[in-house]
């Protein structure tokens, strides 16, 4: 017998998503299919025929969970539009931004996985030890991009301003005094973790896929991207199930014609030398790529020149080619593509990091009690508040005539 | 009240005679930045700069007294302060900082600081010191006062300006040229014409000349943080003070100038009341 299971909207991750599992008589998974249900975005739209330097003020607004990878792609891509070399101290406060953006982003996932892991006893440790190093990491997003949410100082040619020394100093002193509070956080959640999975009876390969990875940085990014290797199917030919591929709202992102992972645990293995493969590894890797990200942090910051000037001249008509902007962020790979001609943007398009990740997270559920499904999704973190909810409303008196995406 | 809510009214001067050569009258706002500056109560300071000695003020953060004192001076045009606040409290790393601020902008400040609109920038002001205000010019108005109606050929000949004794001055190889105010009416920034504050009412501490002899201040202390900085450089020996019943003019001046700005402004918003204009809050 075939039994269907599912879960809408998969809980504790940002956004709203669908998963369906074919179980068979042991509840055993035999088909996962996870799929997004929020159709619009809409903001790749909204940027055509706009000057260049709009693209990364509204692309950021993307998402308000990882806004500075869609800054930071939005600038590169439109920098790399316009043929514009960033100055190297702009490069570095990026690499800062970015890096630091990064560790807060783990941490948020932590708070999101908390109930899964942390003990009841331990709980209120670990939301605080949460709030204290987000509270360290995004003092230095706002003081090098202008604001921890919706940076406004990260500009097309680099950044509005360079810090002080003063302010390189107070930078460099805050996160040196954070590092004692990082190693015991990522102990203590890899800690948590690892006595859960045992108690849970969760079976160590949970949710290993031998996908390809995507990774283009350790810790920051690329502007090119293999157009050639790169292509887009529809929902509708990718899913088995018809209605799943009729509900399914993200085009599948393929890499040689095949689904891919990306995220935390691609980019450890890929350039960290990290091995372990499924839930528990994923988690792992989070865990300890906060403190590579911790690493190249500092380094950058320690490496800016405040003298420097971080801002370039240039000419915003542009080049008329398609300029990349390719950010590692905290869920994975973030691409931008743009292109600018007569000083309007001509081509805008984003695949954002759990885009990729979709085809390949329902499969990673298969093999398994469906019980462990939702645990397979928050691994991956995923995020799909860069898209919204669409509903049909009546004009006259604003009742709501249609809402069949998403009931929570 | 026309001179707001204050805890005391002292005529005063900085002690510091490298301060004195560059301020405007008793360099009271320079040796409270410099005061709060080296003890640490601020790290840096929002004020008005002239960098390139053309008179045209540039908002400028500074974080030691040598800067404080190169920007020292009245700049007789407006200057968007506030618009480098952000800016400080970012790349300058500033924590606890310092603004030097016109009537109107204490009153936005303190706005920005009532609302939860900014995000960690207006809660890092530690020390708001306003400066009494009759009303701003636009640089287009002072470079016509300079050219059109003293005869210079520009108003970068100018090496001092000045407001007193009922003229706009202007200095030029030592000599005084002045213009009486009532020629400057009609060129200041229209927004001047409905402000109801001469003194600065929500600093916490006002200063401005009026009131006081040549050379010294009249200042207002208003807010507890604002008195104990003042008594604190006071007691550090930096400024001297007089009580304002021992010096002429004395306080009755600047009440007079306070509430002549209120009554003649205020007939001013009534009228455009009634014309249906829009009309500031006044608090």
């Amino acid at each position: 017998m075939k039994d269907r299971v599912v879960i809408s909207p998969t809980t504790r991750q940002e956004g709203h998503a669908e998963l369906v599992m074919e179980v068979d008589d042991e509840g055993i998974v035999t088909k996962g299919m996870y799929f997004s249900i929020t159709p619009v975005r809409g903001l790749e739209k909204m940027v055509l025929s706009k000057a260049p330097e709009t693209a990364p003020v509204l692309c950021q607004r993307i998402c308000g969970v990882c806004p500075i990878p869609h800054t930071l792609a939005s600038a590169e891509a439109i920098d790399q539009a316009l043929g514009i070399e960033i100055p190297k101290a702009a490069r570095l406060l990026r690499e800062a931004t970015l890096a630091a953006h990064n560790i807060n982003s783990a941490a948020i996932h932590h708070f999101l996985v908390a109930p899964d892991f942390v003990p009841e006893e331990l709980f209120a440790t670990a939301v605080d030890s949460v709030s204290n190093i987000r509270k360290n990491v995004q003092y230095v997003v706002d003081m090098i991009a202008g604001e921890g949410i919706h940076p406004s100082d990260v500009r097309v040619g680099g950044m509005a301003r360079n810090i002080t020394p003063f302010a390189k100093e107070r930078l460099i002193e805050r996160m040196t005094a954070l590092k004692s509070d990082l190693e015991a956080h990522i102990e203590l959640i890899k800690n948590c973790v690892a006595e859960s999975a045992e108690k849970m009876g969760m079976p160590e390969d949970l949710g290993v896929v031998n996908q390809p990875l995507l990774a283009v940085h350790p810790t920051y990014g690329v502007n090119e991207f293999d157009m050639d290797a790169f292509s887009e199917v529809l929902p509708e030919a990718w899913y088995d199930d018809p209605e799943v591929g009729k509900r399914g709202c993200s085009v599948i992102p393929l890499i040689n014609g095949t689904n891919v992972e990306t995220g935390p645990r691609a980019r450890m293995e890929k350039y960290q030398g990290f091995k372990g493969k499924g839930v528990i590894a994923q988690h792992v890797a989070r865990a300890d790529e906060m403190m590579k990200n911790y690493e190249a942090c500092l380094e950058a910051l320690d490496a800016i020149d405040p003298a420097a000037s971080a801002r370039a001249d240039y000419d915003p008509r542009g080049t008329g080619e398609l300029g990349f902007g390719i950010i590692e962020g905290p869920r994975g790979t973030n691409a931008h593509m743009a292109k600018v001609e007569d000083g309007k943007i001509k081509f805008y398009s984003a695949i954002v990091p759990t885009t990729w990740n979709i085809p390949t997270m329902g499969p990673a559920t298969e093999g398994f009690h469906h019980e462990f499904g939702p645990h397979v999704i928050r691994a991956y973190d995923p995020c799909l508040s860069c898209a919204t909810h669409v509903m049909v409303v009546d004009d006259e008196d604003k009742s709501i005539l249609k809402n069949e995406m998403v009931r929570i | 009240m026309p001179l707001g809510t204050y805890k005391e009214a002292l005529s005063a001067r900085s002690t510091d005679k490298k301060i004195l050569d560059v301020s405007q009258d008793g360099g009271i706002v320079s040796a409270l930045l410099c005061y709060a500056l080296d003890e640490g109560i601020i790290e840096g300071a929002v004020v008005a700069g002239t960098p390139d000695d053309d008179w045209r003020p540039i908002p400028t953060v500074v974080t030691s007294a040598d800067e404080v004192i190169a920007a020292a001076g009245t700049k007789y045009s407006m200057s968007p302060t506030l618009s480098a606040l952000k800016e400080a409290t970012r790349q300058y790393g500033l924590e606890k900082i310092g603004v030097v601020a016109t009537p109107c902008q204490t009153q936005g400040l303190r706005k920005a600081q009532a609302y939860p609109l900014t995000r960690f920038v207006v809660n890092k002001i530690k020390l708001m010191i306003g400066i009494y205000c009759m009303e701003n010019f636009p640089m287009a108005s002072l470079d016509t006062f300079a050219t059109a109606k003293l005869g210079f050929d520009s108003l970068t000949d100018a090496t001092k300006m000045d407001i007193g004794k009922g003229k706009f001055w202007l200095t030029k190889d030592g000599e005084d040229s002045g213009l009486a105010i009532k020629e400057t009416h009609g060129y200041e920034q229209a927004g001047c014409n409905i402000c109801m504050d001469y003194v600065a009412e929500w600093a916490d501490v006002s200063t401005g000349s009026v009131g006081s002899p040549d050379g010294w201040s009249t200042v207002l202390t208003r807010t507890d943080d604002g008195e104990s900085v003042f008594k604190a450089a006071v007691d550090a020996g930096l400024i001297e003070t007089k009580p304002m019943d021992e010096v002429k003019p004395g306080l009755p001046l600047l009440e007079k100038l306070a509430k002549g700005k209120k009554d003649k402004n205020g007939k001013e918003r009534e009228r455009r009341a009634k014309l249906g204009l829009p009309l500031p809050v006044e608090y």
